[in-house]
């Protein structure tokens, strides 16, 4: 027999036994192949030449109400694999106020696989070092102190299986990639700019989309040229002013306090003694202007090329594309099973109706939770950015993080910018050094006065979204486009 | 671990030094369970058994590096992943400088922190401590919180010589957080150690209990931006001086002009004369490292010493990169208590208007050359009025700089503790550092404030 027969054998016969013994679900992850590759070229050596394998079995059983998980690498060992989650499960259910239930799914069968041309765990390492080395190359001069590659790629082979008779298999493919140059400004204070590598949304996620100069090669000397003038240009004065946000920069703003607010598990509280909580309540739903009406956001969004893709969820459900908010109005949220079926016990009524396929897990050894899918901005008709730079009087642009810190309940933030351009009575005047800015969720967002079109609207790759204890790091897409928000406090107070 | 594995390792060591590949073998076993507490329930009781095998090759300027989570089970499947290592580096890229292989400095093995019965620690035990606070502080209260711990068991070979060196622990890491169902304030409660029973609901009733009556009878207050004196609690330096020493003290960073000292010289004034900081593996407030990155007996070094700057922190191969020296690093962090009294309430009754502030929420830094942070403040955070609580206060962000926080130090107090800075990311690899119990600082930037908690 084959190693998946086997292992198909032991998981489905340990699901009938923890069944039998009074579960009321259980499921089993096999990650057959986990196989990542790291490589960074730093100041053109390569420092980071790592690859890992993973593979091993995760298993919950929900009992009484509650959830047991264990996870074994060892997978000679499969019944003690279920023994313990039992066992744990078992002894969680000592302490349950609210008891967790899945409701009632019929079993399916589906599989999945990321659209790719190349898996790029497959190319040659010299390959990928020519590559990365070329643009490495493109990325040097004399007066650039730091030069910084990193490229991640992943290969993922998934089996699940549940008591409710689901089987689903996928395969997920990755690339991630970044670059970044650094030097000393007039101050000697260390600047950089960087790229990171993003999505068409129709395109592919293997090897192809790294060499495709569109999305990430070819932004080696718009990167240069961006450094070189944050190097000499003035602060950014502390004030208030209108800020607009390039995808590179809007996508980690819409990450923070658009995605993580709205997983369901922070709202219900059970991140609270680690990530925070949520300033959305179950009584928010179809009530909180989250925003002005120029404002809908998604999950998922049908994209079919981005990590934040994935076919099924780790409970085997569906990805599905739906509104958060809808013209400002708070209308869903991220969502599992169980964390669904909780919170329509707590509300006393049914305010949400279906699992939003949002339970992931970073690898067999993690419970899942409630993770983003891709978090979107849909684009809006307030034309290009020129369009948008044309209606701004005092304001400025600015495009990727260097620095990300968020209220624990998500109702506040600070973020610092690698640049941003001044703009004038609709024009662009000059560049200007260390920008942050800061708000408030709820004011800020009701302060977006213009949402780009189609035009500028980008799908930016997430691959270190860190949630939940014991800690999971997760990949996942954000698509948006160019958005404007008036009077936000940017700069910092001296 | 079992003598199978042990020798099934030096036994692949063997093999490559035969074969003259430059190799190190490090075995990385954990046992880990986790049960987390959300909505005063077991939200989540987690067990992880596994195992890891990293390899690294060195090739003249070439390396490559392998980590393998599974099953192993022979010498020669572990030979041929050390010999598809090596080919790995042989396609590598050439650098500027020689990589170094780790050589393990003496025959090492250690489990003085090892205790078997929190390795096997029953999850039940667990589910009856987080009980006992429910009912004793009252369970009105929303509670949430977790409980990690577990052993950690590593052996390091390298083909540099015969030596091994074999490392078992125990450590645990645990939380409650009290949230008000309507006013929302928190309050929370940490406690770590490396023995069953370290960990006890006594503590953490007791601490809930002191602090709770202040909290009940007051409403939130709403911090102004400006200027203030700030009393940080043993969390927030902890994490806090993490963060300096990392960006201000790692050779790599100083080397590479990143951090807030790049334009500072060893034996310059660069913090209060009050503020030392070392990596001291002897301290009994810190999880033992025997073997820094490249093999040294770990070692106490002082970075900062009363307010000077006083040695960077190499690890091997920016060492061989900038021709410095390696330093014996534990990652043991311990900054010295100064002569305040052990309640900070005392140290501040002169003092018309102070901020506690015990935990510092998402910290980051928006300008690492000026070390400039920002994060704001989260659990038990009051405004103090000549020495009295006055009020819980609404969450709010601290931006201001490494040099300021430790350069405006007005009182230390003469307790330390030790602060469990572990993360579950990845694998199990205990740490903690040992800082004093809280800092009164002048002249701390409040940026923001939030209208909640």
């Amino acid at each position: 027999m084959s190693i998946f027969n086997d292992l198909k054998e032991a998981v489905t016969r340990n699901i009938g036994r923890v069944m039998n013994a009074g579960a009321q679900y259980s499921d089993a992850r096999w990650y057959e192949d986990d196989s990542s590759e790291m490589l960074m070229l730093l100041d053109g050596n390569l420092e980071g030449n790592d690859t890992t394998v993973e593979s091993g079995l995760g298993v919950r059983v929900l009992y009484g109400g509650a959830w047991g998980f264990a996870a074994i690498s060892q997978t000679a060992d499969i019944d003690t694999c279920f023994d313990r989650a039992m066992a744990n499960a078992i002894s969680a259910s000592k302490l349950v106020k609210v008891k967790l239930d899945m409701g009632k799914k019929p079993g399916h069968t589906g599989s999945y696989t990321s659209p790719f041309k190349i898996d790029p765990i497959d190319v040659s390492l010299s390959d990928k070092v020519d590559f990365l080395k070329s643009v490495d190359d493109s990325l040097t001069e004399d007066w650039i102190l730091r030069r910084m590659i990193r490229v991640q790629m992943q290969r993922m082979i998934i089996h699940f299986w549940s008591s409710e008779g689901t089987y689903t298999q996928k395969k997920l493919i990755n690339t991630f990639a970044h670059m970044t140059a650094m030097a000393l400004d007039k101050d000697k204070q260390m600047q950089r700019r960087s790229k990171t590598l993003y999505c068409e949304t129709e395109g592919t996620r293997g090897w192809e989309m790294l060499t495709n100069p569109a999305l990430w090669s070819g932004h080696a000397d718009r990167v240069k040229t961006e450094l070189k003038e944050v190097l000499t240009a003035p602060e950014l004065e502390y004030g208030k002013r209108s800020v607009i946000l390039l995808p590179g920069q809007g996508h980690l703003q819409v990450h923070e306090t658009i995605g993580h607010p709205l997983e369901l598990d922070r709202i219900l509280g059970y991140e609270l003694s680690y990530a925070g909580g949520s300033f959305v309540n179950l009584d928010s739903f179809g009530k909180l202007k989250y925003g002005s009406d120029k404002l809908t956001a998604s999950a998922y969004g049908s994209i079919t090329n981005s990590p934040g893709s994935f076919g099924f969820d780790a409970e085997g459900t569906p990805e599905r594309d739906y509104l958060l908010i809808d013209k400002g109005i708070l209308v869903n949220c991220l969502t599992s099973r169980a964390m669904i079926s909780e919170a329509n016990q707590r509300a006393g009524r049914e305010v949400f109706t279906e699992s939003g396929g949002a339970s992931r897990s970073t690898a067999f050894y993690r419970a899942p939770i409630d993770r983003m899918t891709n978090v979107n901005i849909l684009p809006g008709d307030d034309g290009t950015l020129e369009d948008i730079i044309s209606t701004t009087e005092d304001g400025i642009i600015v495009d990727n993080p260097t620095s990300w810190s968020i209220g624990s309940n998500r109702e506040h933030f600070h973020f610092g910018c690698e640049i941003a351009w001044e703009v004038k009575n609709g024009r662009i005047t000059r560049v200007l050094r260390n920008p942050s800015y800061q708000g408030h969720t709820v004011e800020f967002y009701n302060n977006l006065t213009a949402v780009g079109d189609e035009s500028t609207w980008v799908v930016e790759q997430v691959e270190n979204c860190g949630k939940g204890e014991p800690n999971q790091v997760m990949e996942l897409g954000h698509g948006l486009p160019v958005v404007k928000f008036d009077n936000v406090i940017s700069g910092e107070r001296k | 671990m079992n003598e199978k594995t042990k020798s099934m390792i030096t036994e692949a060591r063997d093999m490559a030094q035969n074969r003259g590949i430059m190799a190190s073998i490090n075995y990385h076993r954990e046992n880990s369970h986790l049960m987390r507490i959300g909505n005063n329930s077991v939200s989540l009781n987690t067990s992880e058994e596994l195992t890891r095998i990293d390899i690294e090759v060195i090739q003249g300027r070439k390396k490559g590096t392998h980590t393998h989570l599974g099953e192993i089970d022979s010498v020669d499947e572990l030979f041929n992943t050390i010999l598809k290592v090596s080919e790995k580096a042989g396609k590598s890229a050439e650098m500027d400088f020689e990589p170094v292989l780790t050589v393990i400095e003496a025959n090492v093995e250690t489990e003085a922190q090892y205790d078997e019965a929190l390795d096997n620690l029953n999850p039940s035990v667990k589910e009856q401590v987080y009980s006992a606070i429910f009912k004793n502080v009252g369970e009105d209260y929303n509670y949430s919180g977790s409980w990690s711990s577990g052993s950690t068991e590593t052996f390091s070979v390298t083909t540099a010589n015969k030596n091994s060196a074999w490392h078992r622990l125990t450590d645990q890491q645990f939380m409650c957080v009290l949230k008000h169902p309507e006013k929302m304030w928190e309050l929370a409660s940490w406690q770590t150690g490396t023995k069953a029973g370290d960990v006890t609901a006594e503590v953490t009733i007791n601490e809930f209990k002191s602090i709770l009556p202040t909290y009940e009878n007051r409403e939130g207050f709403g911090v102004e931006p400006g200027n203030y004196k700030v009393v940080l609690g043993s969390q927030a330096i902890g994490e806090l001086i993490g963060m300096t020493v990392w960006i201000g003290c790692a050779g790599r960073m100083w080397e590479m002009k990143m951090g807030w000292t790049a334009d500072k010289n060893i034996g310059d004034n660069i913090l209060h004369p009050s503020v030392t900081v070392l990596d001291d593996p002897t301290s009994d407030q810190i999880f033992s490292e025997p073997l820094s990155d490249s093999g040294m007996l770990t070692r106490t070094q002082t970075m900062i010493d009363k307010g000077r700057f006083a040695g960077l922190l190499y690890d091997r191969n920016t060492a061989s990169k900038y021709g410095k020296k390696a330093t014996p690093n534990a990652g043991c962090l311990v900054m010295r208590p100064g002569d305040g009294p052990s309640d900070f309430l005392e140290a501040v009754r002169d003092i018309d208007r102070v901020l506690y502030i015990p935990a510092i929420h998402y910290m980051n830094m928006p300008n690492m050359s000026k070390g400039i942070f920002t994060g704001s403040s989260r659990f038990s955070a009051v405004l103090v009025e000549k020495g009295k609580i006055v009020s819980p206060i609404f969450s709010s962000r601290i931006t201001d700089q490494f040099e300021n926080i430790f350069g405006n130090v007005l009182a230390i107090s003469s307790e330390t503790v030790s602060v469990n800075t572990s993360n579950t990311y990845g694998r199990r690899a205990p740490s903690a550092v040992s800082v004093p119990t809280w800092m009164l600082i002048d002249d701390v930037k409040i940026t923001d404030c939030a209208d909640s908690f």
